[in-house]
């Protein structure tokens, strides 16, 4: 079973989008800040992380510069799911090796779970 | 007094002020800088020696090239050029942190200059609170995402079965939860829109682009709601090819759909919008004509104000934020275009908008003028 990651620091996003990811049949673990959702990406070894920017400690930014920068983790695809909408927010992350960035005002957790279903493909 | 009299001629570099002029000047809030018909700096109020952190004595008599070996006089001449140009009311950054309001004005006596003067307006703080409330709406319109979202997810998973089918009532009502929650995201986006023209640093990337793609592709996501309403969409393009514009593609398509947007929501059922594109030798134009219910007379001038929606408009449609054709309006501007419209009552309604093929881009482009 395919596993996948999701950092966010909201307990109610966190909770809906972990849901809807059980729900159709993936394995799911959850980290609430950056310290703790690198650790969970050394340990967990997810098929695929969902994101958040805005986070409690070290940011987002730094969670996905350090996801990159370990070869053990490095190729794990990251998908930043932020409020974050900025140009420049969005090109930084994509720059800096994020698969896909999806503003969560935008997409229902349907939309999103689409997404992740490309990508594991 | 002997405002603007021309007695006083004792020294080399004179101009047209006697002594009661130059004492009011002392008084005056704005910077007063005045050069004699040599260009070499004559008068410098208190003010002006204040905002340009130079003395009167280091600096009256010097010439214009020596007067940029001042720190904060250079970006000034830089702007003012050599020759000081007049200008009315530009904004001029000096140094890292302030920012002036110039004027520039020649004193003639017939037909020959005789001196030019220059106000500095120091609006620094003005910008700076501007700077501040724009981050200020960002920050909250971001704040206010992540509450937004979780009511979007939940009601979706609701919508989706996933927590047990609902009955057609209960769908119902979470179905207009789900619009309701959609029309506050939309007001997000356009504070956020707004806070960032108002910032400034509203063109992002500006490519060599095809007006008609943008056109096409925002008629195409409208398909459904144009369906639904009977509507009739003609596209009109010229024959031979149509010459390309500079365009930031994702501004220009926010603005298009801003007015297609207006022409579908107020052209009622079985209505016709024509869209129309044409090129010209310096500009290219689009044309959005709807049958729409029209803008009253008395309200037209107003449309492009922030947060305007016309009577007839709040009755037909209570969703609109009142933003859409500001930012339209200003998105047009930073390309430096013009845009316009004819209107009438129950008849309908055409907007137009020039983009300028070959441009020249103004400051408002550049993003790290402030």
């Amino acid at each position: 079973m395919k596993k996948i990651l999701v950092i966010e620091d909201d307990k109610f996003l966190r909770e809906l989008i972990s849901q809807k990811i059980l729900k159709e049949g993936y394995d799911i673990a959850e980290a609430v800040d950056g310290e703790k959702g690198i650790e969970a990406v050394k340990n967990e070894k997810p098929d695929l992380v969902l994101l958040d920017l805005i986070l409690p400690g070290i940011d987002g930014f730094e969670v996905l510069a350090r996801i990159k920068a370990d070869p053990s983790i490095a190729q794990i695809p990251v998908i930043i799911l932020s409020n974050l909408g900025q140009k420049d927010d969005i090109e930084k992350g994509i720059k800096m090796g994020a698969i896909d960035y999806m503003i969560k005002a935008h997409f229902t957790p349907g939309e999103i779970i689409a997404k992740v279903r490309t990508i594991l493909k | 007094m002997g405002l603007w009299n021309n007695k006083n001629q004792k020294n080399s570099y004179d101009t047209c002020f006697n002594g009661s002029d130059l004492i009011i000047t002392n008084y005056l809030t704005d910077g007063l800088l005045v050069f004699d018909k040599n260009n070499r700096l004559f008068l410098i109020n208190p003010q002006g020696q204040n905002l340009l952190d130079v003395t009167k004595d280091e600096s009256i008599g010097k010439s214009v090239l020596e007067l940029t070996r001042f720190e904060k006089f250079e970006p000034l001449i830089d702007f003012l050029g050599a020759g000081l140009v007049e200008h009315s009311k530009q904004e001029v950054k000096i140094g890292d942190n302030q920012i002036f309001e110039v004027t520039s004005v020649h004193i003639k006596a017939g037909q020959e200059r005789i001196s030019t003067l220059v106000i500095l307006h120091d609006i620094t703080r003005e910008k700076m609170a501007d700077a501040m409330k724009s981050e200020f709406v960002t920050l909250a319109a971001h704040q206010l995402r992540t509450p937004i979202s979780g009511i979007k997810w939940s009601l979706q998973i609701l919508l989706d079965g996933d927590l047990g089918a609902l009955n057609e009532e209960q769908k119902k009502i979470v179905e207009e939860a789900f619009k309701t929650n959609n029309k506050v995201i939309n007001l997000i986006n356009d504070l956020l829109n707004v806070a960032e023209i108002e910032e400034g640093r509203y063109l992002n990337k500006v490519t060599l682009s095809d007006m008609r793609e943008i056109l096409l592709g925002v008629i195409e996501d409208y398909k459904q709601e144009l369906e639904k309403k009977n509507i009739s969409v003609d596209f009109l393009e010229p024959k031979d090819v149509l010459p390309k514009v500079m365009l930031d593609t994702h501004k220009i398509k926010i603005a298009i759909t801003n007015i297609f947007d207006n022409a579908v929501r107020y052209t009622p059922q079985g209505g016709k919008i024509t869209v129309s594109v044409m090129g010209y030798k310096e500009e290219v134009e689009v044309k959005i004509e709807d049958t729409g219910i029209g803008i009253p007379v008395a309200q037209q001038e107003k449309i492009f104000t922030k947060f305007f929606r016309s009577t007839n408009v709040r009755k037909v449609d209570t969703e609109g934020t009142g933003l859409g054709l500001y930012i339209t309006k200003n998105i047009v501007e930073a390309h430096d275009g013009k845009i316009w419209f004819e209107s009438e009552q129950d008849k309908g309604t055409a907007v137009h908008f020039v983009i300028p093929i070959k441009k020249n881009y103004g400051q408002f482009l550049t993003s790290d003028f402030y």
